[in-house]
C-alpha cells in the first residue's frame, strides 16, 4: 500500500485565470523522497497545502495509508491527518524555546516519553546544546534543523517540505541539504520536497516530479528526468538547453549543424527540435563554416562559447580553459555528443532508446 | 538595529473553512453594534419635524458650519506646521537635548485639551488672569495681553494639545525613511531644500495625512475646550441643546450634519491615501544623516522648548503649584476630599474602572473583526473592518445623544447606570482597538498558525496557544490607547453619567467651571498622570525613546 495516493486532484483559486493544481495524480511509497520541482507559481506549494489539509480541493481524492482524507464529500482537518510540514519561513513559534517548539506536536503523551523524544530529535539534528534558546537567537541553519525536528518529532506518516532551504545562502544550503537528506533517510521518513531549484531536486529526490502550470509534466528517477525528458519543458527546465531545429526521418535528423544519426519515432519527414547542452556541441575555426562566435564566457575550469549559426540559431559549446578564441571568428559547429539526444516534436519526446543507448 | 518597517503577510482565503463562519458571524455582530448609534442618529434627524430643520437651516447651521470648519482648518494647519517641524528638528538635526525633548513633545497627549485650556485661561484671562495681574502689578497700569478666549484662543490651545498626533506619526515616518532615498535625490541634482520638498515630504505623506485626520476628527468632537473658551461649534451647540434645552430634535439634526462632516473627512482621507502605496526597501536600511544646525542650534532649541513649555511644562507646573496650595489650605483640602457624600477616591476609582472596562471590551470586540479581515480577506470582511472605523466620526456628544434615546427605549435596565458610559467609550474608541489588532495580526505570519494545525491543534486551540500569545503586545497597545482616550473623554461622560456618578474628568470640569481652580488641580493632576502611564507604554513600543547610538550605528 502506498503511503500517499493522489488521484485527479484539482484546485483553482477565486479570481485566478488558471487552475493552480490541474488533474494531478501520483503515489508515494513508504520511505521514499519525492521532489516536486517547477518554476514559481506552478502549483507545487498548493499541492503540498492540499495534502496537509490547509486548502480544500475542488476535485479529486487524497489518501494517506489508504485512508481517504479529502474528496468531494470528506475533508479531514490538518490536525487529524498526521502529516508534518516544514515551512518555507520555518514558522518556529517565537514565544517558545527550541525544546518547546519540538515538543509542541507531542501533546497528550507521557511526560517521560515527550522528554525522550525531544532529546532524541535534538541529538538527531545536532542541536542538543541549544534546547533552551529562543528561535530569534538561532542561526538560519539551526532554525532550519529545529523546524525539521519539530515536524519529525510526532513521527508523521508523511513529511512535506516547502522550499525549506530558500532562506539560506548558497554555501550553507549545500551543507544543510546533505544533513537533512541524511536525517530523513535515517528516520526512513516518507517525504515530499518542494523546490524550484533543479539541482536541489536532483540531489534530494529518490524520484522527481516536474510540474508546470498545475500539471505533472513527468515523474521518474532523477537520471531519467535529466537524460530522457518527456517534454520540451522538462528539457528546458532541468538543464539549460538550446533547441536545434531539424528535419527527422526514421533513420536520423538533418540539421544545420550536420547529420545526427539517431533513430526517432517519426514515420515520415517531420520538423523536430533537438535539445543540446553545451557539452553536446563542439566547433572548429573554419572560414567555410556555418556560424560565428558571438561571445566567450570564462568559467574558470572551461570556456563557454556562444555561437550563432547562419540561420540565427544560437548554440552554446564548451572548450578548454586555455582555448581562447576571438568573438566574430567564423566557425564550423557540429554535434559531438557521445550519447543519444532528446528530440521533440511539438514539445513531446520522439527520441528512441535515449536511456540505454 | 531597530526596524520600523512592518511586514505584511497575505493570507490566502480558504473557501469553506468552518472557523471562518463563526468569525464572520462575530465580526458582523460587532459591526452591527457599532452601526446602531450612527443609523439611529440619521433616522432621528430624518424624522425630525420640518419646522426644526427650517429653524436650524435659516441661520444656526450655516454659522455653526462656518465656525466649526474654520476651527478644524486652523487647528489642523497649526498642528501640521508644529508637528512636522518638531519631528524634523528632533529626528533629523543635531538639536541639543533631542532625546529628552522627543519624549516631552509626545506627552501633551496625556493632557486633555480642556485641562490645558483651564490652565491657560487662568493665566491669561483678560481680567483677573494671573499674568495680566502680575504685569499690572509691575507696571502700575493694565498691559494688553493676548486673550485665550474666542477663535484665536481656541485655535491656539487646541493646536498645543493635538499637534502630538502629527508629531508622532511624522516622527515615525522620518525614522523609517531610507537614507538612500534622499541621497539618490541629491545625486540626481537636487539641492537639500528641493530634496526635502520633492522627496522627503511626499514620502512622509501617509504618516502626515493620518496625523492630520486624527487632529481634524478630534476638533470636530471637541467640547470642553470650545465651551470653556466660548467659541461655538457643532459639538458645543449639540451639548447645549441636549443638556440645557432638552431639544432632542434639534440636537439630532445638528448631530446628523456633524457626523456627515466627519464621514466626509474620513472619506476624503481614504481617497487621497488609497491612490498611492509606498513600499520601503527592506534591506540595508540605515537612518539618514543628521543635519548640523550650526548657529541656528540654540534658536531651534528655544523654539522646541517654547512648544514643550506651553503644552507640557506650564500646564503641569501650574497644576502642581495649585495642588500644593490645595494641600496647604485645610479648607480646600476638606473640599477636595469630601464632595457631597462621595470622596476623592471614588472619582479616581470611577475613572479607572470605566476606562479599563471599556478598553477590555473594545479589544475583545475588535478581535473577531481583525481576525476576519486579516485572515479571510474578502469584500465583506474589508467592509466590516472599515465600518468599525465609524466611531472616529462619532463625536462624544453624538454618541451620548443616541445612547440617551436608545437606552431609554430599548434597554431601560441600563438607563442611569455607569454601564451606559462604558458603552459610549467602547463605541467611540472601537476604531483604535480594531486598528491595533489588525496591525498586530498583519505582522503575524499565517504559517505559524498553520504550523500549529499540522502539529495537531484545532482552530480554537491554535487561537489560544499561538495567535493570542503572539499578538498580545499589539492588543495591549490597543487597550492602552482606548484606556487613555476614555479617561480623557468629557462630553459623553457628562451627558450619560447617572446622577452623582463623578469621574476625574467630570469633577475637574465642574470645579473649574465654578472657578475653583485650586480645588480642581489635584484631580486634574491625577488624571494626567493616569493617562501618562499608558502613553509611556505606547511610546516605548513606538521606540520614541530608543537609544540614539543604537539607531545610528548598527
Amino acid at each position: 500500500m502506498n503511503t500517499l495516493d493522489i488521484k485527479h486532484l484539482s484546485k483553482r483559486f477565486a479570481n485566478a485565470e488558471f487552475a493552480a493544481v490541474n488533474d494531478v495524480s501520483f503515489g508515494l511509497k513508504n520511505g521514499e523522497i519525492l521532489a516536486l520541482v517547477g518554476p514559481s507559481g506552478c502549483g507545487k506549494t498548493t499541492t503540498l497545502r492540499l495534502v496537509v489539509g490547509l486548502e480544500y480541493p475542488d476535485a479529486g481524492e487524497i489518501r494517506l495509508n489508504g485512508r481517504l482524507v479529502a474528496s468531494d464529500t470528506i475533508f479531514v482537518p490538518p490536525e487529524q491527518r498526521g502529516v508534518g510540514l516544514v515551512f518555507q519561513d520555518h514558522a518556529l513559534f517565537p514565544h517558545l524555546t527550541v525544546y518547546e517548539n519540538i515538543a509542541f506536536g507531542l501533546r497528550g503523551r507521557k511526560p517521560a516519553e515527550i522528554r525522550a523524544t525531544v532529546n532524541e530529535m535534538l541529538e538527531l539534528v545536532g542541536l542538543t546544546g541549544l534546547a533552551n534558546r529562543y528561535p530569534h537567537a538561532l542561526s538560519g541553519g539551526e532554525r532550519q534543523r529545529v523546524a525539521l525536528a519539530r515536524a519529525l518529532a510526532p513521527r508523521p506518516v508523511l513529511v512535506l517540505m516547502d522550499e525549506p532551504f530558500s532562506s539560506l545562502d548558497a554555501d550553507l544550503r549545500r551543507i544543510v541539504r546533505e544533513q537533512v537528506r541524511g536525517i530523513l533517510k535515517a528516520m526512513r521518513a516518507t517525504v515530499i520536497f518542494v523546490t524550484h531549484d533543479q539541482e536541489e531536486a536532483l540531489y534530494m529526490g529518490d524520484r522527481l516530479a516536474v510540474i508546470n502550470l498545475g500539471r505533472v509534466e513527468q515523474i521518474g528517477a532523477p537520471e531519467e528526468i535529466f537524460h530522457a525528458p518527456a517534454t520540451r519543458f522538462v528539457a528546458e527546465f532541468m538543464g539549460a538547453s538550446d533547441f536545434l531545429r531539424g528535419e527527422a526521418t526514421p533513420e536520423g535528423i538533418r540539421t544545420e549543424a550536420g547529420w545526427l544519426s539517431q533513430p526517432t519515432f517519426v514515420s515520415q519527414l517531420a520538423q523536430v527540435e533537438i535539445a543540446l547542452r553545451a557539452d553536446d556541441v563542439d566547433f572548429e575555426l573554419s572560414e567555410m563554416g556555418n556560424g560565428v562566435i558571438v561571445e566567450r564566457f570564462f568559467r574558470g575550469a572551461f570556456n563557454v562559447y556562444r555561437l550563432r549559426l547562419d540561420s540565427g540559431q544560437v548554440l552554446h559549446a564548451f572548450k578548454e580553459h586555455t582555448q581562447i578564441l576571438p568573438a566574430g571568428a567564423r566557425v564550423r559547429a557540429f554535434i559531438s555528443a557521445g550519447h543519444p539526444l532528446a528530440v521533440f516534436q511539438n514539445g513531446r519526446a520522439v527520441s528512441r532508446g535515449v536511456m540505454n543507448g | 538595529m531597530q526596524r520600523i518597517l512592518t511586514y505584511r503577510f497575505v493570507a490566502t482565503p480558504s473557501r469553506k473553512s468552518p472557523a471562518s463562519h463563526w468569525l464572520a458571524i462575530a465580526a458582523g455582530l460587532t459591526a452591527l453594534f457599532v452601526a446602531i448609534p450612527l443609523v439611529y442618529i440619521f433616522l432621528r434627524a430624518a424624522g425630525a419635524e420640518a419646522a426644526a430643520w427650517q429653524r436650524l437651516l435659516q441661520a444656526r447651521i450655516w454659522q455653526l458650519l462656518g465656525n466649526t470648519l474654520l476651527l478644524v482648518f486652523a487647528v489642523t494647519c497649526g498642528a501640521l506646521a508644529t508637528g512636522i517641524s518638531m519631528a524634523w528638528l528632533t529626528e533629523r538635526t543635531d538639536l541639543p537635548g533631542r532625546n529628552i525633548l522627543r519624549a516631552m513633545l509626545a506627552l501633551p497627549l496625556a493632557i486633555p485639551a480642556y485641562i490645558g485650556g483651564i490652565v491657560h485661561l487662568a493665566l491669561l484671562r483678560p481680567r483677573g488672569g494671573l499674568i495680566p495681574q502680575a504685569l499690572e502689578g509691575i507696571f502700575g497700569q493694565p498691559v494688553l495681553t493676548p486673550s485665550p478666549l474666542g477663535f484665536w484662543g481656541s485655535a491656539f490651545i487646541l493646536t498645543l494639545f493635538t499637534y502630538p498626533y502629527v508629531y508622532l506619526l511624522s516622527g515615525a515616518a522620518f525614522r523609517s525613511l531610507h537614507a538612500s532615498l534622499e541621497e539618490a535625490a541629491r545625486s540626481l541634482g537636487r539641492t537639500p531644500w528641493q530634496t526635502f520638498w520633492q522627496v522627503t515630504l511626499p514620502a512622509l505623506r501617509p504618516g502626515i495625512m493620518a496625523g492630520a485626520l486624527l487632529v481634524a476628527l478630534d476638533i470636530l468632537a471637541e467640547y470642553g475646550t470650545v465651551a470653556l473658551l466660548r467659541y461655538e461649534t457643532f459639538s458645543s451647540a449639540i451639548f447645549v441643546q441636549l443638556a440645557g434645552r432638552y431639544d432632542r430634535s434639534a440636537a439630532s439634526v445638528l448631530s446628523a450634519v456633524l457626523v456627515g462632516l466627519a464621514i466626509f473627512i474620513l472619506w476624503a482621507e481614504l481617497r487621497a491615501q488609497g491612490q498611492r502605496r509606498f513600499t520601503q526597501i527592506e534591506s540595508n536600511w540605515r537612518p539618514a544623516r543628521r543635519i548640523a544646525l550650526g548657529k541656528w542650534r540654540w534658536l531651534a532649541f528655544l523654539l522646541v522648548a517654547g512648544v514643550v513649555s506651553a503644552s507640557l511644562l506650564v500646564p503641569l507646573g501650574v497644576l502642581v503649584g495649585w495642588s500644593i496650595q490645595a494641600f496647604v489650605d485645610a479648607q480646600v483640602l476638606e473640599a477636595v476630599f469630601r464632595t457631597g457624600s462621595r470622596g476623592f477616591s471614588s472619582f479616581v476609582w470611577n475613572s479607572l474602572w470605566t476606562s479599563s472596562l471599556a478598553a477590555f471590551l473594545a479589544v475583545v470586540l475588535s478581535l473577531p473583526v481583525a481576525l476576519f479581515s486579516v485572515r479571510y480577506p474578502s469584500r465583506a470582511s474589508r467592509f466590516i473592518a472599515r465600518f468599525c472605523q465609524v466611531g472616529y466620526a462619532l463625536p462624544g456628544v453624538v454618541i451620548a445623544l443616541s445612547l440617551v434615546l436608545l437606552v431609554n427605549r430599548a434597554l431601560p435596565f441600563l438607563y442611569a447606570t455607569p454601564l451606559v458610559v462604558v458603552l459610549a467609550y467602547v463605541l467611540r474608541h472601537m476604531p483604535q482597538a480594531v486598528r491595533s489588532s489588525e496591525s498586530a495580526l498583519n505582522q503575524l505570519s499565517p504559517s505559524l498558525e498553520e504550523a500549529a494545525r499540522t502539529l495537531g491543534r484545532t482552530p480554537l486551540q491554535t487561537l489560544l496557544q499561538v495567535t493570542l500569545p503572539l499578538i498580545l503586545p499589539g492588543l495591549l497597545a490597543g487597550g492602552a490607547l482606548v484606556f487613555l482616550t476614555s479617561l480623557k473623554e468629557l462630553p459623553a461622560t457628562l451627558l450619560l453619567r447617572p446622577p452623582g456618578f463623578d469621574t476625574l474628568a467630570v469633577r475637574v470640569w465642574f470645579w473649574a467651571a465654578e472657578g475653583f481652580y485650586v480645588q480642581a488641580a489635584p484631580a486634574a493632576l491625577i488624571l494626567v498622570l493616569a493617562a501618562a502611564l499608558p502613553l509611556a507604554f505606547l511610546l516605548r513600543r513606538e521606540q520614541i525613546f530608543t537609544d540614539e547610538s543604537a539607531n545610528e550605528h548598527s
